[in-house]
């Protein structure tokens, strides 16, 4: 199997000039669209993903790529929201700078600060593993969080004003593009594996040459700085931070998207980023259009729960039993609201009584019986559900649901992908040409 | 000059003596055993060689150059590298990349051009790829390249442990227990491939091995511990017929 050098300098260069043409373009327009067409909260929601999902990729460095435990990513984010915060309110009338330089600068000033701090906390905790370090990054961002919050000079608990601020939707987008194009740059060249060497086993990687600790450093100066930036941008966008922005909770959502996409997956990261930070919000308490409250009346809510436990059941045996048909499986996964997930868990009991025998028009057919049936059975246990008093005219507002439905869905998604949504799974093209048929899977070779 | 000399080399941990005063040297080109029973201190040798302990007392000079001490990544910089006992590959990547990460420390690149994906990363990259590939054709792992190490047989994760061990193109190659759990088929062809990493690379190969017949016949030399102390040292046929070494360890004569 002997290769020959296959580089050219000049694919080379027009693939890197096409891909960072498109990357700084595709944000630029996405800036451009959602400044024109979308309303200040949905444009908020915009920049929001696109900031979870810098955070997420760069701690997903940390701990999916290096496998260092780290818990404290809040921490990070809130030193870069503080440095640039704090320098713009200092400096920057005098400085007479145009503002997305300055924007600029000061993203890279957050970086820089929180690759410090980073630096902090990664020296001393070199010794930990596992649970002790995660323990360590716990304690650092909460020490961080308070001494921010007894410091008059950034306004201690009440918060600090950015006067001048600079929101950049694309700018945002621009900082993720960069977090996800050098994490994947890493994991493509023989250098990045060396961080992998240091999650699958420090003594081996050590026996091998990796100098592990510099790898661990490397590890926690990358993802906190991006963290960094991030939170520079955060402070600019909304103008106003407080130090119960980057409280313990932003640390654990944070995490709950690495673990959640896959721990080590990028691509994972990313989809369980603007998947997370997306449901909360748009199951807020009214619409912010109209104003009204969003409300589900009682019965129903009891049928989507009892629904979902059902269907975790019936795909739990199901996924025990075989792991056949993975594609409608995913395919199914996409889908989790409680009637559709109960309408794919009779579709999988279909299948399999089918022994995959089916072609793919009475799939397709499947797909729709099992949808409707999905309604069915939600129309049915809502009516039923309906005949009990106290549940019938209860009225719940779907704002007091919100954190309910938000922690079933990562219930239900860890219990049927116990390694994350995709695993050690990336995205790749010829993923995609297999999706569709274009090419033969790779079969596993059994061990 | 040796390429590898022990002299008195001890270590303690608390009242235990693991390795009492241990004196050997390894010329170059050769096959070396250690054997002993159970618990006599040979994996504790390979660590202090390897650098995962520091010697309590005693010298451990690697051509001529003193390592006692250096740290195992340092160690395996000046040409020394090992398998394990307990098998630890990277379980999760695949075979290739395995290699690739041992051969990695030769790399030249620095973080940033890894970062940016520039033309020099991408080239070592290629580079070492095919140097873990001819690596993986002389111990007949070609075929799974691709394949997760955690998926291999284990007679194949041993050899490729050595396929790793090999990538950093070490002077000096220490081998675990190699042919623990392989069956007799295997245990011939890893003979001869150690026979051939030595012949055609130029390879020190230093080997722990309870196997009797394995180290009897591959070996040109022979060191016996026992309790972490030397019983006896020389050609096999000495060895087999030393009456300290078949009370302590053998049991009787093969």
């Amino acid at each position: 199997m002997e290769t020959k050098s296959t580089f050219n300098m000049a694919p080379f260069l027009g693939v890197r000039l096409g891909s960072v043409i498109m990357a700084v373009g595709g944000c630029l327009l996405l800036g451009l669209v959602s400044g024109h067409i979308l309303s200040d909260y949905y444009q908020r929601l915009v920049w929001l993903a696109g900031l979870y999902v810098t955070l997420s990729v760069s701690l997903n460095l940390i701990n999916g790529i290096t496998g260092q435990f780290s818990i404290g990513h809040a921490a990070f984010y809130m030193v870069g929201a503080y440095v640039g915060g704090f320098l713009t309110d200092t400096f920057f009338n005098r400085a007479h700078i145009p503002d997305l330089l300055w924007l600029t600068l000061m993203a890279i000033a957050g970086a820089i600060g929180a690759a410090f701090a980073g630096l902090f906390v990664g020296l001393p905790s070199l010794r930990l593993r596992g649970d002790y370090l995660a323990i360590v990054t716990l304690g650092f961002g909460e020490i961080i969080r308070i001494i921010v919050q007894n410091t008059k000079e950034v306004g201690g608990s009440y918060g600090m004003n950015i006067d001048h601020k600079i929101p950049a939707v694309w700018i945002v987008w621009l900082l993720a593009v960069i977090c996800i194009a050098v994490s994947r740059n890493l994991l493509k060249t023989a250098r990045g594996l060396l961080f992998l060497s240091v999650r699958e086993d420090e003594i081996a990687a050590s026996a091998m040459g990796v100098n592990v600790t510099s790898i661990k450093v490397t590890a926690f100066l990358l993802g906190s700085a991006f963290a960094g930036a991030a939170g520079a941008l955060y402070a600019h966008s909304e103008g106003f931070i407080t130090p119960a922005t980057f409280g313990m909770d932003v640390s654990f959502i944070i995490l709950t998207m690495v673990v959640l996409g896959g721990t080590g997956s990028i691509t994972g990261s990313i989809i369980a980023a603007v998947f997370l930070s997306m449901l909360p919000e748009f199951l807020r308490q009214s619409d912010p259009r109209t104003g009204e409250a969003i409300t589900l009346s009682g019965s129903s809510v009891v049928a989507c729960l009892v629904a979902v436990v059902i269907a975790v059941a019936l795909v739990k045996r199901i996924v025990d039993v075989g792991k056949e048909n993975k594609r409608a499986l995913d395919l199914f996964f996409a889908m989790s609201a409680g009637g559709v997930i109960f309408s794919f868990s009779i579709l999988k009991l279909l299948n399999r009584a089918k022994e995959g025998k089916a072609t793919k028009l009475t799939r397709f057919a499947l797909y729709i019986l099992a949808i409707l049936a999905g309604f069915a059975y939600q129309a049915l246990f809502s009516r039923l559900l309906g005949k009990y008093e106290p549940l019938a005219h209860k009225v719940i507002p779907l704002e007091q649901l919100r954190m309910v439905i938000f922690a079933v869905t990562l219930i239900v998604v860890m219990l049927l992908k116990p390694n994350g949504l995709l695993a050690h799974h990336e995205f790749s093209w010829s993923w995609v040409k297999r999706l569709f048929g274009f090419k033969a899977p790779e079969t596993a070779v059994a061990s | 000059m040796s390429l590898l000399q022990l002299e008195d080399a001890t270590i303690r941990f608390g009242g235990l003596i693991a390795v009492n005063s241990v004196s050997f040297s390894l010329e170059k080109g050769e096959i070396f055993g250690l054997i002993g029973p159970n618990g006599a201190g040979k994996t504790t040798c390979f660590n202090l060689i390897t650098g995962v302990y520091k010697p309590t007392s005693g010298s451990i000079k690697f051509n001529g150059k003193e390592i006692a001490g250096t740290p195992p990544n340092k160690v395996a910089k000046l040409g020394i590298c090992r398998t394990f006992q307990n098998i630890r590959l990277f379980t999760a990547l695949s075979v290739l990349e395995n290699v690739v990460i041992a051969g990695a420390l030769r790399a030249k690149t620095g973080l940033l051009s890894a970062l940016a994906y520039m033309p020099n990363a991408i080239q070592e990259t290629e580079q070492l790829k095919r140097e873990a590939m001819e690596l993986l054709q002389i111990l007949d792992l070609q075929d799974v390249a691709n394949v997760r190490s955690c998926d291999l047989a284990y007679g194949m994760q041993r050899r490729l442990e050595i396929a790793r061990a090999m990538a950093t193109k070490p002077d000096l190659l220490l081998l675990d227990e190699p042919a623990a759990g392989m069956n007799p088929n295997e245990k011939v062809d890893l003979m001869n491939t150690v026979r051939k990493i030595r012949d055609l690379h130029g390879k020190t190969v230093l080997v722990i091995e309870h196997d009797m017949r394995f180290v009897m016949n591959l070996c040109e030399r022979i060191f016996v511990l026992d309790h972490g102390e030397e019983i006896a040292q020389g050609p096999p046929q000495e060895i087999r017929n030393d009456p300290k070494v078949i009370e302590a360890y053998l049991g009787e004569a093969v």
